[in-house]
C-alpha cells in the first residue's frame, strides 16, 4: 500500500518507468527557467507548455484540464511536451482523482480531460516498444515542491 | 476486407495448417505468449487482482440488468452538453446513420481511431461505398487496412505481421525505399504519413472504452495519441459504442480502468486516456464548436443482456487477455481464433453476434484449458460459454456422430464397461507389453500419429479390486475412491500406487462398484441431458457416509466438484463438498510428514493439469509433494495446457501435438528425467508422445512418486 510520505517519489519513479524526463523544482521560477531552457534546448515550436491539475502517483500519470483546443494541442503536436506539476496536486491511486473528475463533469458541464502517462508510445510492429508515434516524442514533468 | 476464418470444418483444417506452418507467426506468439505473462504478473502484484475483477464483474453485471435507464440519463446528460446520441438496432443501421451524419456534414475525408465495434459493424467498407475516404491512424489497424485484412489481435491488430512485411507495405504506399529491419524507422515513416491526414480529414471516428452514464462523458484508452488527434482535428467527430460499454459512474470507469491496461498491455495505464464531456471548442467547426456525434450499437446485447448465463459478456472489456494466455490462440494466430472479435470472446461474440457458421467450426477450437477466464478483466466464466454454444448447436443440429456415440455408450455403466472389456479384447494382437499400442504401421494414425496410444491395461482397477482392498482396524479416516475411465481402464497402476499411499497413512478406502464415468466427455460434447443422468449415478453410487471422496485424476475431480454443481444444483451439494484431488488430499488431510517419506535426488518436474491447477486452484499441494519424494526442477510454463483436452486432440490434431511437443521440449529443457502430473489424461498425452519421440523421460502420476518414497 502506498504511504502518503512517499506519494511523490513513486510518482517520480513510475512516470521515469514510462519513459517521462522528471525535473524536481523548488518554485515557478525555476520552472519558468527550466520551460525556458527546454525551448531553447528543442526550438520554440517544438515544445508545448501545459499545467497538471492533479497527479497519480501509482501510474506515474499527469491530469491535463485541456479543454479548449489550443490546450490540447499543446500536448499533442510539439515534439515536447512540458507539463508542470505541483507536487501538494498528487494522489496515490487512480481511484482518487474520482470525485475531481466526477466534478468536472457534472451540472451540465462541458469538458476535456486528458490523462498523461509518459510520452506517445507504440507496440503494434513485432511488438518492439517505439517511442512517439503520433503524439510528442518527449514529455517533461517539471515538478514543483512548492 | 477478407473475411478470414472459413465456415466449413475442413477448410478451417487447412487454414490451421498454413498457421501452423507460418514459422514468423509461431516466433511471434510463443514469444508474446511468454513474456505477456510475466509482465502482467509484475503489474497485478501492485493491486488486489481478484478484487478489481470482481469489481467489474458487479458493475457490469448490474448494468446489463439496467441498460435501458442507463442509455437513457447517458442520452440526456450528452444532450445537455452539445452531442447528438443515437442508438442503432443492428450492423446495417449504425452504419447508415454514421454514412448520414457524414452526408449531412459534407464530409469526404475520415480519420479513424481504433475500434472493434467499427470493425464489427463493417463501418469502413460502407463508407468507402459512400464515396468517402477512410484512413485508419493507429498504428496496426493502418498496416492490415494498407493490407486489406482484419485484424488478428484485439489490441495489437498487426502482431501477425514481421517489420519486413510491414516495410513492403510502406514503400508501397510511400513510393520510396524503406528499411527492413529498423521498427523505429517504420513507426516515424507512419508519424509522417499519416499527420497530414489528421488535418485534412473532416470527421474522425472513435471507440469508446467506456460512456458514463452519470455525466454523458465517454473514456477513450489509447497508447500512440492517434486517438486524440482523431477527435481534436476534425470538425466533426463520431464515437461508436457497444450498448455493453456504459457504466453508470465516473467511480466505475476508474474502477475498470485499474484492470483494463493491465490485462492489456501490462501497463499501469496507457500514455493517454481521454476523457471527453460533451461538444467542446472547435475552431473549424460551425460557432466554433465540434460537431459530436454519439452512436450506440444494439446489435443483439439487450437480449443477451437479458440471458441468464450469456448476460457476462458485458463485463468484457476488449482488453485481449483471453487471446493472450489461449494455447490454440499461440498456435494458430487471431485470424483462425475468431471472426472479428479474436480469442476465447471472440468464439463466444462471433455466435451471438455474427456468423453462426463460422462460430459452429471455430467453438469447436477450445480446448478447455481455463487460461482465459483465469486472466479475464471480468471473470467471464469463458469456457462454460463456449461450452453452451457447442451444446446448443448439438440440440439444434443434432448431435454428430461422436458425441451421439458417447452417449449411448456412456449413459450406461454395464454398456459402456462391456464395451471397454471388448476393446481391451480386440486390441490384443496389437498392445505391446509396454503398454502401447504397437505393431501397427504409423501412417494408419495420419494425423493423430504424434503420441503413441496407450492400451488398455490387461485387468482394470476393478477386477483387481478384491485382492487390493484392506481392512484397517482403528483408521484416521475413510475415503471413497473415484477411479474415473482413464485409470480404472488404462493406469490403473497410478490407483495402486494411491492404496500403498493410502495404507501407509492409516486410511480405509472403499471402491464403490456403481461408479461410473464421471461425465465430463459429455459435458464437452454439448450432452447436457446425458451428463446429468451420469452425474446422478455416480452421486447416488457415492451416497455412503464417508470423510472424503478422493480421486488421482483433476479432470474427474472439477467435475465431480464445480460441473456437478452446475448440472445438478443442491441434489449434488454434499457430495461435491466431499471430493477431493489425490495431492490436496495427500498434502493437506494426511500431511506429508506423517508419511515418512525417503526422498530421492532424481530431478522431477511438474506438470501443472490445467483442471487441477486453474479449475480447482491446487498449485502448491503437488509441487510439496515432489519436492518431498524427489529433486523437484521447475520447467518453463508449467500451467500451460499439454494439448490433450479430451475429445479435443481428437478434433485438432494438429494443435494438439504441436501443445504437446512445447510442453516435453520445456519438460527436457529443465534437465528432469521425469514429469510428474496428477491427471491420466495429460499422462496419456506426454507418456505417448515422449515414447513416439523416443525421449528419457519418465511420465509419472504424483501417487506413483509418493508410493516409491515410502
Amino acid at each position: 500500500m502506498i504511504d502518503d510520505a512517499d506519494v511523490s517519489e513513486l510518482f517520480i519513479s513510475r512516470a521515469r518507468a514510462v519513459a517521462a524526463r522528471v525535473s524536481v523544482v523548488a518554485d515557478e521560477t525555476a520552472a519558468e527557467s527550466l520551460v525556458a531552457e527546454e525551448r531553447r534546448r528543442v526550438g520554440e515550436a517544438n515544445v508545448g507548455v501545459a499545467r497538471a491539475a492533479r497527479g497519480i502517483a501509482e501510474t506515474g500519470t499527469c491530469v491535463v484540464e485541456t479543454d479548449g483546443e489550443e490546450q490540447r494541442l499543446a500536448t499533442m503536436l510539439p515534439e515536447t511536451s512540458v507539463i508542470l506539476l505541483k507536487a501538494k496536486d498528487i494522489v496515490p491511486r487512480l481511484g482518487d482523482v474520482a470525485g475531481y473528475l466526477r466534478e468536472r463533469q457534472t451540472d451540465g458541464r462541458i469538458s476535456y480531460t486528458s490523462f498523461i502517462t509518459g510520452p506517445s508510445r507504440t507496440a503494434d510492429i513485432e511488438r518492439v516498444g517505439a517511442i512517439g508515434v503520433h503524439g510528442p516524442l518527449e514529455v517533461h514533468i517539471i515538478l514543483l515542491e512548492d | 476486407m477478407q473475411n478470414t476464418t472459413a465456415s466449413k470444418p475442413r477448410d478451417y483444417h487447412k487454414q490451421i495448417a498454413s498457421a501452423l506452418e507460418d514459422s514468423f507467426l509461431r516466433r511471434a506468439l510463443d514469444k508474446f505468449a511468454v513474456e505477456y505473462r510475466a509482465s502482467r504478473d509484475a503489474v497485478f502484484s501492485e493491486i488486489d487482482g481478484a478484487a478489481a475483477i470482481k469489481r467489474i464483474a458487479d458493475m457490469k453485471d448490474g448494468a446489463a440488468k439496467r441498460i435501458e435507464e442507463l442509455y437513457l440519463q447517458f442520452k440526456t446528460e450528452a444532450e445537455k452538453r452539445g452531442v447528438k446520441v443515437h442508438r442503432a438496432a443492428d450492423a446495417a443501421e449504425a452504419c447508415r446513420i454514421i454514412a448520414g451524419i457524414a452526408a449531412e456534414n459534407e464530409v469526404r475525408k475520415v480519420v479513424k481511431s481504433k475500434s472493434m465495434t467499427a470493425e464489427e459493424i463493417g463501418l469502413n467498407d460502407c463508407l468507402r461505398k459512400a464515396g468517402i475516404d477512410v484512413c485508419e491512424t493507429d498504428l496496426g489497424e493502418w498496416i492490415i487496412q494498407l493490407r486489406n485484412e482484419g485484424p488478428s489481435h484485439m489490441v495489437m491488430p498487426a502482431i501477425h505481421l514481421s517489420r519486413g512485411q510491414v516495410a513492403d507495405d510502406f514503400e508501397k504506399v510511400t513510393g520510396e525505399k524503406q528499411d527492413h529491419e529498423d521498427v523505429q524507422k517504420l513507426v516515424k515513416v507512419a508519424r509522417r504519413e499519416l499527420k497530414p491526414k489528421f488535418h485534412e480529414a473532416d470527421m474522425g471516428i472513435s471507440g469508446a472504452n467506456f460512456c458514463i452514464a452519470e455525466t454523458g462523458a465517454i473514456a477513450i484508452v489509447t497508447n500512440e495519441g492517434n486517438g486524440r488527434l482523431v477527435n481534436t482535428l476534425p470538425r466533426v467527430h463520431v464515437a461508436l459504442a457497444g450498448l455493453d460499454k456504459l457504466v453508470p459512474t465516473v467511480d466505475d470507469a476508474l474502477a475498470a480502468l485499474e484492470v483494463l491496461p493491465r490485462n492489456a498491455t501490462s501497463q499501469r495505464l496507457t500514455a493517454y486516456t481521454t476523457f471527453i464531456c460533451g461538444a467542446g471548442p472547435c475552431a473549424k467547426g460551425p460557432d466554433g464548436r465540434k460537431t459530436m456525434h454519439i452512436v450506440f450499437v444494439d446489435n443483439g446485447r439487450t437480449k443477451v443482456a437479458a440471458d441468464p448465463l450469456f448476460s457476462q459478456i458485458f463485463r468484457c472489456v476488449r482488453c485481449g487477455a483471453c487471446a493472450n494466455v489461449c494455447p490454440v490462440y499461440r498456435m494458430v494466430g487471431g485470424h483462425r481464433m475468431g471472426h472479428i472479435y479474436i480469442g476465447a470472446i471472440g468464439l463466444v461474440l462471433t455466435y451471438l453476434f455474427h456468423d453462426r457458421e463460422i462460430a459452429k467450426t471455430l467453438c469447436q477450437n477450445c480446448i478447455g484449458c481455463g487460461a482465459c477466464k483465469d486472466v479475464c478483466s471480468g471473470g467471464i466464466d469463458l469456457p462454460a460459454l463456449i461450452r453452451e454454444i457447442r451444446a446448443r448447436f448439438s440440440k439444434e443440429d443434432g448431435a454428430p456422430a461422436l458425441a451421439r456415440m458417447a452417449t449411448v455408450a456412456m449413459k450406461d455403466r454395464k454398456i459402456f464397461h462391456a464395451l471397454l472389456k471388448f476393446m481391451r479384447f480386440s486390441q490384443k494382437p496389437v498392445a505391446g507389453r509396454d503398454g502401447f499400442v504397437r505393431h501397427l504401421p504409423m501412417a494408419l494414425f495420419g494425423k493423430h500419429g504424434f503420441k503413441s496410444l496407450p492400451i488398455l491395461a490387461p485387468k482394470a482397477f476393478r477386477e483387481m479390486w478384491p485382492a487390493l482392498r484392506k481392512h484397517h482396524e482403528k483408521p484416521r479416516m475413510k475415503i471413497a475412491l473415484f477411479a474415473g475411465c482413464a485409470q480404472d481402464f488404462a493406469y490403473p497402476q497410478h490407483l495402486v500406487a494411491a492404496m500403498k499411499v493410502f495404507e501407509a497413512a492409516n486410511v480405509e478406502v472403499e471402491f464403490p462398484m456403481d461408479q461410473t464415468c464421471c461425465g465430463l466427455p459429455l459435458s464437452m460434447l454439448g450432452e447436457t441431458a446425458s451428463a446429468k443422468e451420469v452425474a446422478r449415478q455416480n452421486v447416488a453410487a457415492f451416497a455412503g457416509k464417508y470423510d472424503a471422496i478422493v480421486t488421482l485424476c483433476a479432470s474427474c475431480a472439477s467435475h465431480l466438484k464445480h460441473g456437478y454443481a452446475r448440472l445438478l444444483g443442491e441434489d449434488a451439494a454434499e457430495f461435491s463438498s466431499k471430493v477431493m484431488d489425490f495431492s490436496s488430499f495427500v498434502h493437506d488431510r494426511i500431511g506429508l510428514d506423517s508419511l515418512r517419506l525417503k526422498p530421492t535426488d532424481e530431478k522431477v518436474t511438474y506438470h501443472a493439469s490445467c483442471h487441477l491447477c486453474r479449475e480447482l486452484g491446487v498449485k502448491d499441494a503437488p509441487r510439496a509433494i515432489i519436492k518431498a519424494t524427489a529433486n523437484y526442477v521447475p520447467s518453463a510454463e508449467e500451467e500451460c495446457c499439454c494439448g490433450f483436452g479430451g475429445t479435443f486432440s481428437v478434433k485438432f490434431p494438429e494443435i494438439s501435438a504441436e501443445l504437446m511437443r512445447k510442453k516435453l521440449a520445456n519438460a527436457t529443457a529443465s534437465g528432469a528425467k521425469s514429469i510428474a502430473l496428477d491427471c491420466p489424461g495429460c499422462a496419456m498425452q506426454l507418456g505417448g508422445g515422449a515414447d513416439r519421440q523416443k525421449l528419457d523421460l519418465r511420465v509419472v502420476h504424483i501417487a506413483e512418486l509418493l508410493a516409491a518414497a515410502l
